[in-house]
């Protein structure tokens, strides 16, 4: 996750290239042609096709349906109960998801950037390996273990006296259980490249003053890292609120998500209109986090040599 | 010397790394002990799946009573099971043959290009990789409505290829940034027309990244669930969709199963990268004069 996109105007996919590929051509006419071909902007056009079919118009779609009939579509979605109640679990959920991801995320990239090249690889491929598993194994895994005669409460039946199960699957816990281990990997990158950048002869320039190692790591190393910790946040904050696999494999009824209920619009009640105005709405909020998360800035302010 | 200038040039932005820190070697066995329970809950789903697929029984267990191939043996007899993961295959075929032509090209197109948009350009490149599933799944299922019917599949590979394109995207503009902006000079100076650069140049460097790209997209695409959900039909069923129908209904053994192959690719993934990033990426296939270029 290098860095992320704007959620600008989409409809720029296509203007923006084809103005680009013309550009450099405006002051010599006779060799457009081949200036075009020589400037390898060309090259741009198969994305552009592939986004301008299948992304733009798509999301063009969703807007138009979402205003059939005017602005009613997003009253009714607006003011039904249904969705405050949804957007508090969704924000309730994702908050917790992301301070307690960004809290072992800074722990595991304190670790990653503490130790020596080998342990780093190996600790590497022990965050690398669960990144690459999908949602689903990852969410079907939990399940198994959190479900009633699952590994976790045969555990707890060998070790304690307790004879009942405790209820883990299908609740709000399980949910954050879920979506925390999901989203750990990307609250850990941001904070380790940011730790990365940190010069090392700030810390040594504070032992040597007569700090000790807690002040050190609280009162020079911490706020270097801070930059890196809002960009964590932020951006675990973007991939929680788009989860739509874990509240339905891991929750409740009760712990429905936003993008269940674009589900439920369009499966349940057949109401594609609601179901698009609701898209839109989902898209404008994330467009405002992924710009919030372009302005974190990406490296310690002090800490780039 | 040469080397070092080299790497200077060509990664701006990571000088930092390795070579400054040789003096922590054993790393710090207080955060490493602090780690051990995080670590622990990161591998553990990871860590039991095969064995939930090696139980015996019917239904999932602890602890399992092993061993037996079984549920492997259910999932390869299942004509429904082995047709999703066809399809699954296919659909991620069709997407990544679509998201190496297209990511590999615009990476290329932008490679050595300085212009104001730029950023612009390779934000919007890289979007879809925030705007979430359903939206696009919803507006992807809008679409393909109101287009002539092509094959349930088909429609599940194109609404994947927009999908996984920025990840080709970016391990190709990662293997470019080895490569000197220079060399097409030099190349062009030499008389190579666009089709010569683009394969006696590009082509060598963008190898290893096309490589790592498709199979990260793979990877995407094989375990995606929800757009695959909003275009299925009884005959397009993705592996992950029918997984995922049938986890809500119980947890069997052949679920596991079929995770295990997920599991699988997920683990080739991850040995791909590594093996990519021990290379490198694309700086290994130049002649070493060429590498020390200013």
């Amino acid at each position: 996750m290098a860095k992320l996109g704007f959620l600008c105007d989409r409809s720029g996919d296509d203007a923006g290239p084809a103005a680009k590929r013309t550009a450099p051509d405006a002051s010599r006419p006779p060799l457009a042609g081949r200036r075009v071909l020589r400037s390898r902007l060309w090259l741009l056009l198969p994305i552009g096709i592939v986004y301008g079919a299948l992304a733009v118009v798509p999301l063009v779609l969703i807007v138009r349906f979402s205003l059939v009939g005017g602005l009613t579509q997003y009253r009714e979605v607006l003011s039904s109960p249904l969705l405050a109640h949804i957007v508090e679990n969704t924000v309730v959920i994702s908050i917790t998801t992301t301070v307690i991801a960004v809290l072992l995320g800074y722990l595991l990239a304190a670790a990653l950037w503490r130790s020596g090249p080998r342990m780093r690889v190996l600790l590497l491929i022990l965050v690398l390996l669960p990144f690459w598993t999908g949602v689903l194994v990852k969410n079907f895994a939990w399940a198994a273990l959190l479900q009633d005669n699952g590994a976790i409460n045969e555990l707890l039946r060998i070790i304690g006296p307790s004879h009942e199960a405790l209820p883990l699957l299908h609740n709000r816990l399980a949910v954050i259980i879920g979506m925390v281990h999901y989203v750990l990997p990307y609250a850990v990158f941001p904070i380790y490249t940011v730790m990365l950048s940190i010069d090392d002869r700030l810390e040594r320039a504070a032992k040597s003053l007569g700090a000790s190692a807690f002040s050190v790591a609280w009162l020079v190393i911490m706020p270097l890292t801070l930059p890196g910790v809002y960009a964590a946040g932020l951006l675990v904050f973007i991939i929680s609120t788009g989860f739509f696999i874990t509240p339905v494999i891991l929750g409740g009824p009760s712990d429905m998500m936003v993008a269940n209920l674009v589900d439920f619009y369009a499966h349940q009640l057949v109401d594609f209109n609601r179901a698009a105005a609701l898209a839109v709405l989902i898209v404008m909020v994330i467009s405002v986090l992924v710009f919030a998360y372009q302005r974190t800035p990406k490296e310690g302010q002090y800490g780039a040599v | 010397m040469a080397r070092f200038k080299r790497r200077r040039y060509s990664r701006p932005s990571a000088p930092v790394s390795s070579a400054r820190r040789p003096f922590r070697l054993p790393g710090n066995p207080l955060l490493l002990l602090a780690c051990l329970p995080v670590l622990i809950y990161l591998l553990l789903p990871t860590l039991i799946i095969v064995p939930m697929a090696l139980t015996k029984g019917q239904l999932i267990q602890f602890p399992p009573i092993w061993i037996s191939v079984h549920s492997f043996a259910d999932y390869f007899d299942d004509r429904q099971w082995i047709d999703s993961t066809i399809i699954s295959l296919k659909v991620a075929a069709l997407a990544v043959c679509i998201a190496c032509v297209a990511g590999s090209a615009a990476a290329i197109g932008l490679h050595g290009k300085q212009f104001p948009g730029k950023a612009v350009v390779i934000g919007i490149i890289l979007t879809p990789m925030v705007i979430p599933f359903v939206v696009l799944g919803l507006g992807d299922y809008l679409f393909f409505v109101h287009m002539p019917f092509i094959g349930r599949w088909v429609e599940i590979g194109l609404a994947h290829s927009v999908l996984v394109t920025p990840y080709v995207f970016i391990t190709v503009q990662a293997a470019l940034s080895g490569l000197n902006p220079l060399l097409v000079r030099s190349a062009r100076s030499l008389g190579a027309g666009n089709a010569s650069v683009l394969y006696h140049v590009y082509w060598p460097a963008i190898r290893p990244g096309i490589v790592a790209g498709a199979i990260f997209a793979f990877a995407v695409s094989f375990d995606e669930v929800v757009i695959a959900l909003f275009l299925q039909s009884p005959n397009a069923t993705t592996l992950p969709v029918r997984m995922f129908t049938s986890i809500e209904y119980e947890l069997t053994p052949k679920i596991a199963a079929a995770a295990s192959l997920l599991l699988c690719f997920a683990t080739l993934a991850l040995l791909a990268q590594a093996f990519l990033t021990h290379r490198k990426l694309s700086q290994r296939r130049l002649p070493k004069a060429v590498q020390s270029l200013p």
